[in-house]
Order: C-alpha cells, then sequence, then structure tokens
C-alpha cells in the first residue's frame, strides 16, 4: 500500500500513519495476512524519521490492527480486536462526536449527516465485497 | 526520563573582539532524537557546533557532549560522533578509496558493508582523485565517511546547501536509512540547515537562534499543532476583524488570513459565525515557523 504524510494537517506523522492503515484495512485495500512495509525502506521513502514510523507500528499493534512476526515482518490481524464492545464503543464515541462537531461548524442538519454516515457505511461494505 | 543528554549546552558566550557571535545560548538534546537547529546566516549556529567540537573555545559558559567536556577530553568526544560541515574538503591527491582508508584509521570500527552499499548507491569510483569530485559527489563522500564508523551523534551543519534537489534527497534518505539502522538510543541526529522543509520529517525537536540567543525550543509536533494557519473567504468585504487572541491577522479584501496560537479551534469557531464562504485551517511548517519565529517567540499559547 502507499502511504503519504502531509505535514499541513496538523496531526502528528506517526497517527496519520496509524489512519491510513486503519483506512486501508476498513476499506479492504489491505486483507488479513497481508504484509506491511518494513520500517527502514517506508521511512526513507516518506522522509521520516523512522521512529515516526516504529511509533505508528506499536501503536496498530497496540490496537490490535496488524502483528509482528519476529523475522518476518508486520502483518494485518483478521477483525478480532482484544478489545471488548463497551470498550470498543466507547473508542468510537470519541470519533462520533468529532465528527458531530465538525457537522455542526459545517451546517450540517442531523438528517443529512445521518445519511452521509449510511452512504459511507454502504461505501465500505461494497468496497470490501468486492472480490 | 532519565536519560543524559547527549549534548548539553548552557549559557554559551563566544566573542569574536566585540561580535557576540553566541550570547547566553542553552540546549539540550536527549539520546535518540533528529535536533534542528535553525537560524538566519551569522546567527551563531556554526560557532556552536564549532565549541562542541573543540575547534573553538567558548568565552565563557559550558558545552557538554555525552557528558564530557570537549576541551578536557576532545579524543573522548569526537572518537563517539562524526561531522559534515557545508564545505567539505579532501586531499585532493588521494582517491575515493584513500579517502575512506584514511578516515577508517582514526576509527575504533568501521562498517564495511555499509561503505560498500553507500559507494553503489551514490555511484562513486572507488580510483577517483577527491580533487575531480563534484560537490555533491564530495558530500556524498563526507557522508559515507561520517555514517560508517557508526557514530552515537551525527553533527550536520548545512549539510544539504548547494546541492542538486536529487543529491539532497539521497542524503536525507541515507541518513534515515543508513544511520538510523542502528540501536535507536544510540543515533542522535543535531542538524543546522536552512532547507528546512526537507528535513521536515525527520526532525522531532529544534531550536531556533537568532542573534546568539535561543528564540525558540519546541517539539515538532506541539509547534505544527500550536501554530496554525486559517483562511477564510467571505461573500463581502469584511469589516475590521478583531480576531480574539490572534497572533496576527492578514486581510486582503474578502480574504483573511490569521495565525493562531494555540486557539485555531476558538478561532475556525469564531470566523464560522461571521459565516464565511470557505474557511480552513493548515498548520505552518517548521520553515513558516522559522520564518516567522520572531513574531512567534514569547506568545504564549
Amino acid at each position: 500500500m502507499l502511504f503519504h504524510i502531509d505535514f499541513k494537517t496538523g496531526k502528528p506523522a506517526y497517527l496519520q500513519l496509524v489512519d491510513q492503515v486503519r483506512y486501508a484495512a476498513a476499506s479492504g485495500a489491505l486483507r488479513a495476512g497481508d504484509s506491511l512495509p518494513s520500517i527502514r525502506p517506508l521511512a526513507e521513502e516518506l522522509r521520516v524519521n523512522r521512529n515516526t514510523v516504529a511509533k505508528a507500528y506499536a501503536e496498530l499493534e497496540s490496537q490490535g490492527v496488524i502483528e509482528t512476526i519476529p523475522g518476518k515482518g508486520c502483518f494485518l490481524k483478521d477483525g478480532n480486536t482484544p478489545f471488548t464492545k463497551p470498550v470498543r464503543q466507547k473508542l468510537l464515541l470519541k470519533e462520533i462526536d468529532e465528527a458531530v462537531v465538525t457537522a455542526h461548524h459545517l451546517q450540517v442538519d442531523r438528517s443529512d449527516f445521518l445519511a452521509l454516515v449510511k452512504e459511507r457505511l454502504d461505501y465500505f461494505e461494497s468496497k470490501k465485497e468486492r472480490p | 526520563m532519565n536519560t543524559n543528554p547527549v549534548i548539553e549546552i548552557k549559557d554559551l558566550h563566544r566573542r569574536y573582539g566585540k561580535l557576540e557571535a553566541v550570547n547566553g545560548l542553552g540546549l539540550s538534546v536527549q539520546p535518540g532524537r533528529c535536533y534542528g537547529f535553525f537560524g538566519r546566516n551569522g546567527a551563531g549556529k556554526t560557532t556552536t557546533i564549532k565549541c562542541l567540537l573543540n575547534l573553538l573555545r567558548p568565552t565563557s559558559g559550558s558545552v557538554r557532549v555525552f557528558g564530557l567536556d570537549p576541551q578536557q577530553n576532545e579524543v573522548g568526544v569526537k572518537s563517539r560522533l562524526a561531522y559534515v560541515p557545508d564545505a567539505v574538503a579532501f586531499y585532493p591527491w588521494m582517491t575515493v578509496r584513500d579517502t575512506l582508508d584514511y578516515l577508517a584509521s582514526f576509527r575504533a570500527s568501521w562498517n564495511r558493508d555499509m561503505e560498500n552499499d553507500l559507494l553503489g548507491r551514490f555511484g562513486l569510483n572507488e580510483s577517483q582523485k577527491a580533487s575531480d569530485l563534484s560537490k555533491g559527489q564530495k558530500t556524498q563522500l563526507a557522508l559515507i565517511g561520517a555514517i560508517c564508523p557508526e557514530p552515537e551523534l551525527l553533527v550536520l551543519d548545512e549539510p544539504t546547501s548547494g546541492l542538486d534537489p536529487i543529491v539532497r534527497r539521497e542524503f536525507i534518505q541515507t541518513v534515515i536509512g543508513a544511520y538510523q539502522s542502528g540501536d535507536a538510543e544510540k543515533r542522535t541526529v543535531f542538524v543546522s540547515t536552512h532547507l528546512i522543509s526537507e528535513f521536515e520529517g525527520l526532525i522531532d525537536e529544534f531550536t531556533i537562534i537568532e542573534q546568539g540567543r535561543e528564540l525558540l525550543t519546541m517539539e515538532s509536533d506541539a509547534a505544527r499543532e500550536r501554530f496554525k494557519k486559517i483562511r477564510a473567504r467571505f461573500t463581502q468585504p469584511p469589516a475590521s476583524l478583531q480576531a480574539p487572541g490572534a497572533l496576527q491577522v492578514r486581510q486582503e479584501g474578502r480574504e483573511v488570513e490569521i495565525l493562531a496560537n494555540g486557539n485555531s479551534e476558538e478561532l475556525v469557531a469564531w470566523l464560522q459565525n461571521l459565516h464565511p464562504e470557505d474557511l480552513r485551517a493548515e498548520s505552518l511548517s517548521l520553515e513558516e515557523i522559522f520564518v516567522a519565529s520572531k513574531a512567534l517567540a514569547g506568545s504564549k499559547p
């Protein structure tokens, strides 16, 4: 998969990598068992500190998105997260709240917001179903 | 963290006659970091670096590298670091091979595999005379000479100035790929540069120096989080904007640009209430932070 870092977003580079892997996993661009690029070539290509990539992979591992097999590299895990359902929901709530606040500022009303959420869910599902 | 800094500078002064080149500078670099040292020409960067290497003696104040005083323990310090200056010079009669062997003879260890790898990568011919190398090739040779001993500290003084963009890019990729390949705690980089945007992804923390004094020291992520540029466009030119807590406001017709200092969310919300046609916020790059550093320094978030 191809990564991209944009320093103008203000989001730390390692979190951008985390988000991109999570997005790729959710959209089916990365499947369980797929390997992630190793740290050195990825850091060189993006011209970021190696610690940045290492930190992103460590974060993804602690979130249960990827696993490191010593001597082989990092691989995407299947969808099972180590968190319980209430914890998972709580993690999601934070993200939803952010979207709700943004929607408020952009004057997107309740029904449009819900319609957009549904549209995105359909979008990701349709992408995943494709063989 | 209970780690000793790799570089610690306290109240450093260095005078040239009446000129205070460095005037009370202090900074501290933790192991494993890539530390940016930014300043205009004549701000005192090279003078500071020369004090680290005992090429110059401080007028007053203290400099410690690996906890050692470079004046008292020059070999102890220099055996653990490597330095790439802005203008590299080699003995003109030596070939690339001779030069590397000569450099290696001063070092306790020398990574031959890395040397081969980098010679191939840069396409340097070992039998070429150093005097026939281009500026870019000389810098590449200096970088190989700096990285192969696998020093704990790599000091780079304007390493990429005057190089073409491809050589600059390779230089940075080599620092990331080859130099950072060892134990992360023992791979500290201290880099002074004007070409800040090229090192943006590498730099964890930076100090901006002006007239020999520290102007601003921050972690890169924290700086990009704190300093943001908000642009708004209105249907009608707005009446004079008194943006609360803005560091700087520029207005040109219907367009407004506001510099936020840790309060970008409040400022975005405040602008939203004025119903702009378009509204976007982005972080300042490290280069923009450097350019605006006079306005930014001393401001409170």
